[in-house]
């Protein structure tokens, strides 16, 4: 059947307003009355508060608040409620935030935080995971007693230890990877606004607007508002790539400069602050060995990492849960065990970024998959193929894997580079891939991984869609609106899609785990179908036909045996609304997907569908100076189906630019717990200038339980990039680079010292 | 916010006049791409900016004499630049961005006095002299004598910079500017190497292997028959000391002798023993001084390349 | 210590009273309502706050406001037709794909407006040139090059 508005490249929806530079992003709302509010950090790492003194602050003229620890009610947030907004007694590293300030404009609220004067006595600080865990090392956290936090990360299947004995071929080796930001061109802010009654209103740049409500209502409760209502609205987000995906300290410093002022406080984060303030990708120290047989199969994967968790925690130290995936599923291997241990640090901490944890493991995996296909005699592309995994299996962690095409992306990988898929090929150049595996229907991290939908029509065939989820800049209140559009059969264009404040939306988790397509899609699709239902029996009644027998076509109701029986669809909406005990259609629909929550041992169906995928480069590195140069890129994707192709290549080539700078030159470099390059100059993402020919293959499966057969594309465009890089430079040049990035200087020493 | 006033003269004379009456309160601001960024990163406070674009006499475009406040879009779409002065347009075309280019100047980007500073070593290697005036009178000073030390330049308070003399150089004579990056665009150097070589004749036989995507040494293997000699030379580094530098005795190493395999490599060996970089956030020591040795050898190349097939404009796909 | 400025912003003559040490985005965003040009980090790195002056692209946010005296001075706002439609290049970045969260996208577009000016049938390694100073996390640049490509006026 022809698909109308689903598989066509149709544009975004909210593009023409973002051309027009009309959109309004955080940094463009104003609320009358509202005043600016800026952070104070810490200056030192590690160090005890011995005098804050505010008072020439407090007396700068235009300044409404000044706060710090002591004088906020006691509260703590993150996953391990180990954060308090505004630090008291001691603060564990430099963006440890000591005061905040409320001021007229943001000029003067930066002076007064100059008048705000903090005595520190530095105590000894640990910016080393390895040093933060010997004993008798200082600590952290004092009431913890021990620097490791208390964390589960352990899994097993099989016996890791007979397999071991059984293989004949092992590899071992340390993988080590780095912080790297998200650099999102609009920086992080909020408004808090209370109203008479102490009800709260965020607007906010957050990808989970349910969850923050969750925090907030938590928070008011801690500050003496209990009961309270709280609304967030979202404005347009400048990026997230999960940036967003927690709630932050200068979420709840606005807050709490809200109440102390009764007037609405802004917070926008100044670049440098974005770079200090934010929290990076978890970096990874990963010990990993595997082992085959004669015949190339893989019979076991023992991993083991150390997380610098930094000083306080965040996502970053759940980031092993999602490390679990590749781990036990990328290619068939039964025998897997992984732990993995999270040390407190006076360093920054981590939280969300795109892959979540995925990209460290991967470079690990599958840096370590080439050094043992080499060991045991096998070409990479070969070895990978003995070992890739099928549609239909149960994974050892528990995964049921329903479509999957990693063969396919693995051989159009081959195809696109020109590649005998064999080592050496090229003189002069050097081949490498790697493959991936996420989650593509939903993962159940939380107890729901639903997502709600209402739909209403009105008397012109226009369709408004409320839906949970958020459009964070990669297109999901288009895929929405294609897909009613699809169902309800009428232009795109008439689907209007509201998705940004929580008194009008229905609940959803969040935009995380590449789910939004998928649950979100589900949703939506569940919505419109209820309201087709609804129509086909209205012109079921007034055609004198079997709803069954009817469809909708470009705002036509007709009978599908004889096309000259129909009715349009204005005409049945207005006809059954206007008249004695009318209807005024409406639907709604709260999709939960099938898929399991982890159990103890963290097995289970975690996701209705994976996503596989395999990326391949070919690379010249110049020995002298130990530049790497991608002379031609593939990155291909098993997508289920391509809802809209654009977006799609969008999501795949915009992952891929974050790749290659995760792989080659992304690093915040700290000395001592400072940020040495907190600047887009010194931050080396990457410019126009940079990427190289990248062609995105597309793979469709037809995923079942997916909306109109897709899964999910976020997240994965990322994941293979640094151990495909790391791959073809040791094809090149019989290097391998162990550590991120791969700078000129690390392929320099390493030809060196060859 | 930095609070100043803003003053336009349009005379060079006006613009002494607002420096001494505000002394050490006031700043000449010309592009302000550098000056903003420091004012923004709080690093300066001037009460005044006294702005050096509306005056005419500094914005001369009179090869070989470039005013202070040409910009450097205006250097990169100068054909008569890009043939007669290689080093310098390779360093504008390589130098921020569009939008960066199309305000800051060249004499901005001399005066910041910063060791990664692009046009200084192009500036350097083409014998350029810093024309001064100031409310004492005028000076004028080798280029090579004009940057002190990190971001700081002989000019003293009040002083102008008003132009750039560079040499004028026959035939036979051609220059190149590396500038080791880690992207693309929008990066400042690793380290910067210029070159500006003048051999003694053209009529070389293996010219066409320039063409080719041999390395050098494979390269310079066919030259060792042609007995081409280096007549002139002048090589200078960036950011492998506190300023922008000449490296005096690696010139000396390949001036007046034959170009050969072995005289490029001691040379570029010589110029590296001469440099003193250190470890900062933007590049390690060890490495800063490998890169001396490679881009070194590598510059003189390009320029050799120059001279001996000067109507290509478009090299083969090789790594220099 | 206002002072008066005079100059011509997307296509109309005007007159404000300005302080001498803002840059000209802050009187764009905070005084004149014009909020599409964007503040991506106020140091000249990003390019999402540039604007075009006499048919330069600049960043706004290092452009003292004085010299925009006297000055021709187009924003994003000014681009759209005098009906109100969008500029072909606008309308090239919606059809391309080439916006995701859109926050570069202002300052993108008028970096490729001036391009075009220039260059009415840039080349890939033009177009990429003249954005170059132009940063953006979401699309990794392929749709962006593609929709100034098929705007290109020599087209």
């Amino acid at each position: 059947m022809e698909l109308s508005a689903v598989g066509k490249r149709i544009s975004k929806k909210d593009a023409p307003s973002k051309v027009t530079g009309s959109a309004a992003y955080i940094q463009d709302v104003t609320l009358p009355g509202m005043l600016y509010g800026k952070i104070l950090y810490s200056t030192v790492a590690h160090g005890r508060i011995t005098r804050i003194d505010t008072s020439r602050a407090e007396r700068l003229p235009g300044v409404k608040a000044v706060l710090t620890g002591a004088q906020i009610p006691p509260f703590k947030f993150g996953v391990y409620k180990d954060n308090p907004p505004l630090k008291t007694g001691k603060v564990c590293s430099l963006r440890d935030e000591v005061a905040a300030v409320a001021a007229i404009d943001p000029e003067i609220a930066q002076e007064a935080l100059d008048l705000i004067s903090v005595e520190y006595e530095e105590l000894p600080a640990l910016f080393d995971p390895l040093a933060a865990m010997a004993e008798g090392a200082p600590l952290i956290h004092e009431e913890h007693k021990t620097n490791i936090l208390k964390m589960p990360w352990k899994l097993m299947t099989g016996d890791v230890a007979e397999a071991r004995k059984a293989a004949a071929f092992t590899v071992e080796d340390t993988f080590r990877t780095q912080w790297v930001t998200h650099c999102c061109l609009g920086t992080s802010g909020c408004i808090a606004q209370l109203d008479g009654a102490n009800n709260l209103t965020m607007y906010s740049n957050t990808q989970i607007p349910y969850l923050a409500q969750k925090d907030f209502i938590e928070a008011l409760g801690s500050f003496g508002m209990k009961g309270r209502r709280v609304r967030v609205i979202q404005s347009v987000i400048g990026g997230g790539f999960g940036s967003k995906l927690d709630t932050y300290a200068y979420e709840y410093i606005a807050i709490l400069l809200a109440m102390r002022t009764r007037k609405p406080v802004k917070i926008v984060f100044t670049r440098e602050e974005e770079f200090l303030a934010t929290s990076p990708r978890q970096c990874t120290i990963t010990r990993i060995s595997q082992g085959c047989s004669k015949q190339g199969k893989l019979l076991f994967r023992e991993m083991e990492m150390i997380l610098d968790n930094g000083a306080y925690t965040s996502w970053g130290a759940t980031t092993p849960s999602v490390m679990m995936l590749p781990i036990s599923s990328l290619y068939r291997v039964a025998n897997v065990k992984y732990t993995a241990k999270c040390v407190y640090t006076n360093n920054t901490y981590s939280q969300a970024m795109r892959g979540y944890g995925n990209p460290q493991a991967t470079f690990a995996i599958e840096s370590s998959m080439e050094q043992l296909a080499e060991a045991a005699g096998f070409d990479p592309f070969e070895f990978r193929q003995i070992n890739a995994n099928q549609p239909g299996e149960h994974t050892p962690q528990g995964f049921k894997i329903t479509t999957c095409g990693l063969s396919e992306c693995m051989e159009a990988v081959r195809k696109g580079l020109g590649w005998s898929g064999k080592r050496g090929e090229k003189p002069g150049r050097g081949f490498g891939m790697a493959c991936l595996v996420h989650v593509g229907g939903g993962a159940r991290v939380y107890k729901s991984d639903g997502c709600g939908t209402m739909i209403k029509i009105d008397d012109y065939g226009k369709i408004d869609v409320f839906t949970g989820s958020s459009d964070i800049g990669q297109g999901s209140e288009t895929i929405i609106a294609q897909i009613v559009a699809e169902v309800l059969g009428v232009p795109v264009d008439d689907v209007n899609v509201i998705n940004n404040d929580t008194d009008v939306c229905p609940w959803d988790v969040g935009v995380h785990a590449s789910r939004t397509t998928f649950v979100a899609g589900n949703s939506a699709l569940g919505a419109a179908q209820r309201i087709r239902t609804q129509i086909l029996e209205i012109a079921g009644a007034a055609l004198d036909e079997d709803p069954s027998g009817l469809d909708i076509r470009g705002g036509t109701i007709f009978a599908k045996h004889n096309k000259e029986k129909n009715m349009s669809l204005t005409k049945a909406l207005r006809n059954v609304h206007y008249a004695p005990g009318g209807k005024v259609l409406m639907a709604e629909y709260f999709y939960d997907p099938p898929n399991e929550n982890f159990d103890r041992e963290f097995k289970g169906n975690l996701s209705c569908t994976y996503a596989y995928g395999a990326h391949g480069v070919e690379v010249e590195v110049d020995k002298e100076t130990g530049r790497v140069r991608i002379v031609n890129y593939v990155a291909a994707h098993d997508v289920g189906k391509a809802l809209n192709p654009m977006l799609l290549e969008g999501q795949i080539t915009g992952g891929g630019a974050m790749g290659l700078g995760y792989a080659l030159s992304e690093e915040m470099i700290y000395k001592e717990g400072r940020l040495m390059n907190g600047s887009y100059l010194d931050y080396k993402m990457l410019t126009a200038r940079d990427i190289p020919p990248m062609q995105a293959v597309i793979v469709e499966t037809d995923e079942l339980d997916g909306p109109f057969g897709a899964k999910g594309i976020g997240e994965p465009g990322l994941v293979p990039t640094a151990p495909a890089i790391a791959n073809a430079i040791y094809d090149a040049v019989g290097v391998r680079i162990k550590t991120l990035p791969m700078t000129p200087e690390r392929v320099l020493s390493a030809l060196k010292e060859k | 916010m930095v609070r100043y006033e803003y003053y336009k003269p349009s005379t060079i004379p006006e613009a002494l006049d607002l420096a001494v009456r505000f002394g050490g309160d006031a700043l000449y601001i010309a592009g302000g791409t550098d000056v903003m960024v420091s004012m923004r990163g709080r690093k300066i406070a001037p009460k005044a900016l006294i702005s050096l674009r509306h005056v005419e006499d500094l914005a001369r475009f009179d090869l070989p004499v470039l005013g202070a406040g040409v910009t450097h879009r205006q250097i990169q779409e100068s054909d008569a630049v890009r043939d007669r002065f290689s080093a310098l347009h390779d360093a504008v075309s390589h130098l921020g961005s569009p939008q960066i280019r199309n305000v800051a100047t060249v004499g901005g980007n001399i005066c910041n006095g910063a060791p990664s500073a692009d046009t200084a070593c192009p500036l350097l290697v083409l014998n350029a002299e810093a024309d001064i005036t100031g409310p004492s009178g005028d000076r004028r000073v080798p280029l090579e004598d004009f940057f002190v030390g990190p971001g700081k330049t002989v000019l003293e308070r009040g002083e102008i910079l008003k132009a750039l003399a560079m040499g004028a150089f026959g035939a036979n004579t051609a220059s190149a500017y590396i500038k080791h990056t880690r992207r693309n665009a929008m990066d400042l150097p690793i380290i910067g190497v210029a070159v500006r070589i003048t051999v003694d004749r053209t009529d070389v036989r293996c010219g066409d292997v320039l063409c080719g995507t041999a390395p050098i040494s494979e390269i310079l293997g066919h030259f060792k028959d042609e007995d081409l000699r280096c007549e002139d030379i002048r090589i200078a580094l960036g950011v492998v000391g506190p300023r922008p530098m000449r490296v005096p005795k690696a010139e000396a190493g390949l001036r007046g002798r034959i170009i050969s395999e072995e005289t490029v490599a001691s040379v570029a060996e010589i110029a590296a023993s001469e440099s003193t970089p250190r470890d900062s956030v933007r590049g390690e020591a060890w490495y800063r001084r490998e890169m001396v040795k490679v881009l070194v050898r590598r510059a003189v190349m390009k320029s050799i390349d120059r001279i001996l097939r000067p109507d290509e404009r478009i090299y083969p796909d090789r790594l220099w | 210590m206002g002072r008066e400025l005079s100059f011509e912003l997307n296509g109309e003559e005007i007159k404000v009273e300005v302080e001498a040490h803002w840059t000209l985005l802050y009187l764009l965003r905070e005084k004149l309502g014009l909020k599409g040009t964007k503040e991506g980090c106020g140091y000249g790195e990003c390019g999402a706050c540039t604007v075009i002056i006499d048919g330069k692209a600049v960043n706004s946010c290092l452009f003292p406001v004085m010299e925009a005296e006297g000055k021709q001075v187009t924003t994003i706002e000014g681009l759209a037709t005098k009906e109100g439609g969008l500029h072909p290049l606008q309308q090239a970045f919606v059809d391309h794909g080439a916006v995701q969260c859109g926050f570069c996208t202002p300052g993108m577009i008028m970096s490729a407006y001036a391009l075009c000016q220039e260059k009415a049938l840039p080349t890939d390694e033009e177009i990429r040139e003249g954005i170059e100073g132009n940063l953006c996390r979401c699309t990794g640049y392929a749709l962006i090059i593609e929709a100034i490509r098929a705007a290109s006026p020599g087209r």
